[in-house]
């Protein structure tokens, strides 16, 4: 048992090294703040890109899911949720290396592990939130939440003195109090079909990846998981300032690709460094800035 | 993946199922505390990011000290803003005293006296269509001290 976590896994297992590699930089990417559990993840991770045989034992994934796992105990309840996807996903990879059909295991993983990460997600948004399917949600924060103000201002056709208004409006009041003149608050129809396209378009799309994740599909079905996949990362990550998700997801997605599925593995990588792109280019600043000039 | 895409093989099948089950269960606890004990549905495993305004930007507390001839609203300073910010997102007898017993450590650092704390959770809500916002007490903790300095201090 214990020789087995140890062994490096031979490539004909066919877990793909590609997979292995991007777990490895998501783990460099990422910021781990509690100062142990970072020093061992960060040189897992280097050694895991340097040597073929750390990167393939199953030892490595299995330490680095307990790191990951004592990270999010010791910072309770402050670890996002992409975090919590990263120690199932290093499990996942520590327990199938160490299984008889490695890449086998390890796709089965990925997709409950997206399927429930998905799954959840959609009842949150559905059912047990208050204020997602009004549209609160999205109208508040598209005005409220700074990284997203400038695809308000290019797709939502507000001004940047209409923003600024609008968030003097959307500052609290004590409960029950009531201002004699409120600041006016303006809502173009573009702003509120935007957010009407995000709360919406999100839901639509977070479901449907969770249902052929979780529901066993092939052929045709099993093509059409992979682009719901790439289709959400290539959308959302665009604005959404969570890049750790994204590449999480793209990788994945990627532990799902059959060996002769070439070109859904070469897009999933292209969806990697997109979203490395998104998270490094502020693109929407730069078109908010061509848009006002 | 085998290039038929076959799956684990039935004796490896718990490899694949225990990482699913782990978060499921996460999954579930973290909708109980949401529900029991406030925790913002954004923070705790069940993926509810991106599912409502009552995240951690909308939730503050606000710390009261009482002690000989004081009774005052203190600031949060940076030593408290960690322990601070836990007892926001998951207002818990827990996260709210230990908040208190670093405003106690810190005051008596200050040799200011302090009897009592008192520790208030708020969140910022939004009306359903004219989104006018309003705060709301979500919870109120008292904290009293103990007389007894504790060793060494």
């Amino acid at each position: 048992m214990w020789t087995r976590l140890l062994r490096p896994v031979r490539d004909e297992h066919g877990v793909p090294d590609s997979v292995l590699t991007l777990t490895a930089i998501i783990l460099l990417l990422r910021p781990f703040d509690v100062w142990w559990a970072a020093s061992f993840v960060l040189a897992a991770a280097c050694l895991s890109l340097f040597s073929r045989a750390v990167r393939r034992a199953p030892v490595t994934w299995l330490l680095v899911a307990v790191f990951v796992a004592a990270r999010i105990v010791a910072v309770w309840p402050l670890s996002d949720n992409h975090i919590y996807l990263l120690a199932y996903w290093c499990l996942a990879i520590g327990l199938a290396l160490s299984s008889a059909n490695p890449a086998g295991t390890l796709s089965v993983s990925s997709r409950w592990l997206l399927g429930g990460a998905f799954a959840m997600a959609v009842l949150w948004k559905a059912a047990l939130s208050p204020d997602y399917v009004d549209g609160r949600f999205f109208r508040v924060t598209l005005l409220t939440d700074e990284r997203f103000a400038d695809a308000s201002l290019v797709f939502g056709g507000l001004s940047r003195e209409q923003m600024i208004q609008n968030r003097a409006f959307l500052e609290p009041l004590p409960q029950g109090a009531e201002l004699l003149k409120p600041p006016p608050f303006v809502e173009p129809p573009r702003l509120r079909a935007f957010a009407a396209a995000a709360t919406w378009g999100g839901l639509v799309l977070e479901g449907l990846i969770a249902l052929t994740c979780l529901v066993p599909v092939r052929g045709r079905l099993d093509v059409a998981r992979h682009g719901l996949l790439l289709a959400f990362c290539v959308t959302t990550y665009a604005l959404a300032p969570v890049a750790g998700f994204g590449w999480l997801i793209a990788t994945m997605g990627l532990a799902q690709c059959r060996p002769h599925q070439q070109s859904l593995h070469r897009a999933y990588l292209a969806v990697f460094i997109l979203i490395l792109l998104y998270s490094e280019v502020p693109w929407t600043g730069v078109l908010a800035e061509w848009a006002v000039r | 993946m085998t290039d038929d895409g076959a799956g684990p093989e039935s004796r490896d099948r718990w490899r694949a199922v225990l990482p699913v089950s782990l978060l499921v269960v996460v999954a579930c606890a973290q909708v109980t505390l949401v529900r029991t004990a406030g925790l913002t549905p954004w923070k705790g495993g069940g993926f509810g990011m991106f599912s409502t305004t009552d995240g951690g930007g909308r939730r503050y507390v606000r710390v009261f000290v009482i002690g000989v001839e004081r009774s005052e609203e203190i600031a949060i300073s940076p030593s408290l803003q960690d322990a601070a910010w836990r007892a926001a997102l998951l207002p818990r007898d827990a996260e709210l005293s230990r908040l208190a017993r670093r405003v106690v450590e810190r005051e008596r650092r200050h040799r200011r006296p302090v009897d009592l704390v008192r520790i208030e959770t708020w969140r910022i809500e939004y009306a359903p269509d004219s989104l006018a916002a309003t705060t709301r007490l979500t919870r109120e903790f008292v904290y009293r001290v103990d007389p007894t300095p504790a060793p060494g201090s």
